[in-house]
């Protein structure tokens, strides 16, 4: 137990001191997390004012446009249309069949088509148009599209819970004679090589955990995004995916002669693309594959984690939690099993 | 017996890196292992300490088979690899103190050896370095200091003075010869005779993976035909003298070496003085004259057919 301790904080010193390892694991995803920040915020801040629609006189719609505060009303003639939106003068020209006419696509022009299907579906089911709230729907709308962001930040949330890869892959590396200078003396010492691992792997879970905390209070304090509202859960999806990055990382230290720095980048871009399909680069992907390869949301450990925090966070289900969970923990019994496959030799055939 | 190896044989697919390889270390003694850079030396470090399988043979050490579960014997050896093995982001003194917590686990004792361990190597201004500070010398040190400081039983030193300055280089030479002085056996590999034939009481000559010849420093040189050589050179001789020369007693060769020659002689003593007698006879006027006694690269020469740093 007290070679176990000491063995923690030797190991816990040298990575922590490592420059690498500070800046991948602690800096970069609070510098990623603000850039995401800045980059979609205009995502997030839409508001809804003077949004210019020209109709001609006499269109049935009028009244209905009147009455919707952050809808400006320009009266044109048919032959004024291409000019106007030309000049930027309206957003979009309704006519008097209710089609729209666009001179380009933004977040203006589909709220404008977004009123003129709500009016259309209103007058289908014969319900009367003044009774019905436009800007409180469209708020919803407005809601809904800052969550499609927040999914970016949950992904984000479990990629970096994986991060705990490259602390598995160095783990392993000083562990093996055959990968690492260190691993020789190691082995030649009266030192168990599992005592060593399992140092190891507290210090990666440690430290990786410490540095999503961070990064959780980051984003909270100085971001003032409020991402986490049921805690326990959230605390359980994260430690499970700090688990199955450390096995993630055993398995690929331990299964090839790759040099450290290829096995880092086979880590990085793994997590990296397993974040990409969960809607890490863009909610769209999320979307995509939820319609496309459902399935894949369901196996891809990113998307569970990422899925997972979205659902019992915003959504305040914890439905899919459990199965969740089982299919990480099995993920990391496999990884786990197979490394030590690889790990139980203890002679080597070269060093 | 330190250390026992029989017929050791380990193949790296085609390429045989120990052919039948054999070894006894008595308890005290330096034994040197000494060959050319791919003899084997570091494949037979390796395969004692059960980190390398090996293919034939048999490894016994204190009397006991080796095997990677030899927890008790690895306690009692002390390894000083070829690559400085240190942790980068660890300080000279917590370096010395993690290695040598694998082996002592009583905090005192623990802090005493290493303290004598970094005074040992000369790093007692460095503690607070880290590894990346330290020039190449200081941290071969520091790698010697990380293999010793739990006062090991058998030492393998594997090429530790590679890539040295000369001060760092007598410094670990120095200590090598105190550890032994205080009761550690050790085994020296090296591909530098000097060292060889300063430190080591007993040395293995290998080659291709075999050990060629072993033995104390005398004895390999009295293996070889040669026993002396001189080094003369003359402002002007015919090649008639140079034949004649070779009928002075115990001359075995002559060999034309720049403007010089260089006479090899047989076993015998007085080869000096009869060389002498020679030029007077012959009233040749010499500018240079030079005796050597055979070197261990003598003996690796006329075993191998070439140059032990080839």
């Amino acid at each position: 137990m007290k070679n176990l301790i000491r063995n923690i904080i030797y190991q816990g010193k040298n990575l922590l001191r490592d420059a690498g390892f500070s800046f991948w694991v602690m800096l970069y995803p609070l510098i990623l997390a603000m850039f995401f920040n800045i980059a979609f915020s205009g995502m997030m801040d839409i508001e809804l004012t003077n949004i210019d629609v020209g109709i001609v006189d006499g269109n049935p719609i009028e009244q209905v446009l009147e009455e919707i505060e952050f809808i400006n009303i320009h009266k044109i003639t048919d032959e004024e249309v291409i000019e106007k939106l030309d000049n930027e003068e309206i957003h979009g020209f309704i006519d008097e069949d209710l089609n729209l006419t666009v001179k380009k696509s933004g977040i203006n022009q589909t709220i404008i088509k977004e009123i003129i299907e709500q009016i259309k579906q209103m007058e289908k089911l014969n319900r009367p148009i003044e009774n019905y709230d436009f800007e409180a729907n469209y708020i919803v709308d407005r809601n809904q599209k800052a969550n499609s962001i927040i999914v970016v930040f949950f992904s984000l949330i479990a990629m970096f819970s994986t991060y705990s890869i490259n602390a598995g892959i160095s783990t392993v590396s000083l562990t093996q004679a055959n990968l690492s200078n260190i691993g020789v003396r190691v082995n030649s010492t009266p030192l168990k090589k599992k005592n060593f691992l399992l140092a190891g792997v507290i210090v990666a879970l440690f430290l990786n955990l410490l540095a999503n905390g961070v990064l959780l209070l980051f984003v909270k304090y100085v971001l003032k995004i409020d991402l986490l509202k049921n805690i326990k859960y959230s605390i359980i999806l994260i430690i499970i995916g700090n688990l199955f990055g450390v096995s993630l990382g055993m398995f690929i230290g331990a299964s090839n002669k790759k040099s450290m720095n290829t096995k880092i980048l086979i880590g990085v871009a793994s997590t990296l693309f397993l974040s990409f399909l969960s809607g890490m680069m863009g909610p769209w992907m999320k979307d995509v594959i939820d319609e496309h390869i459902p399935i894949l949301a369901r196996i891809n450990p990113i998307s569970i984690i990422s899925n997972n925090l979205y659902r019992i966070n915003i959504l305040e289900s914890t439905k899919t939690v459990g199965e969740g969970i089982m299919i990480l923990f099995s993920y990391c019994g496999v990884l786990i099993l197979l490394s030590y496959m690889f790990l139980r030799r203890k002679s080597y055939d070269s060093l | 017996m330190v250390v026992e190896v029989k017929n050791l044989v380990k193949r790296y697919k085609e390429l045989i890196a120990l052919d039948h390889f054999n070894m006894e270390v008595e308890e005290g003694e330096i034994l040197g292992l000494l060959g050319p850079n791919g003899c084997g030396k570091t494949t037979a470090i390796n395969c004692i300490l059960s980190l390398l399988n090996y293919d034939k043979g048999e490894i016994r050490v204190f009397g006991e088979k080796m095997t990677p579960n030899s927890y008790d014997i690895k306690r009692e050896i002390g390894l000083v690899p070829q690559e400085v093995s240190v942790f980068e982001n660890l300080t000279v003194i917590e370096n010395t103190d993690y290695f040598c917590g694998l082996y002592i686990d009583d905090k005192n004792k623990r802090k005493q050896y290493v303290e004598e361990a970094i005074e040992f190597v000369g790093l007692k201004d460095y503690t607070k370095f880290y590894p990346k500070k330290l020039s190449g010398g200081l941290k071969r040190r520091l790698n010697i200091a990380c293999g010793i400081a739990h006062k090991p039983k058998l030492i393998f030193l594997d090429e530790p003075t590679v890539a040295v300055d000369v001060q760092s280089r007598n410094f670990i030479l120095n200590g090598i010869e105190k550890l032994n002085d205080e009761g550690s056996t050790i085994i020296y590999t090296t591909h530098y005779l000097e060292e060889a034939e300063r430190l080591c009481k007993r040395i293995i000559i290998m080659d291709k993976g075999r050990g060629l010849v072993s033995g104390t420093n005398e004895e390999l040189k009295s293996m070889i035909s040669t026993s002396e050589k001189i080094v003369v050179g003359f402002t002007e001789i015919e090649d008639e003298t140079v034949q004649n020369m070779k009928n002075i007693l115990h001359v075995m060769d002559i060999e034309k070496a720049g403007e010089d020659y260089i006479i090899k002689f047989e076993n015998g003593f007085n080869n000096l003085a009869n060389l002498m007698n020679f030029i007077e006879e012959n009233q040749l006027v010499y500018t240079k004259l030079q005796s050597q006694l055979p070197t261990l690269n003598d003996v690796f020469l006329e075993l191998t057919g070439k140059e032990l740093r080839d």
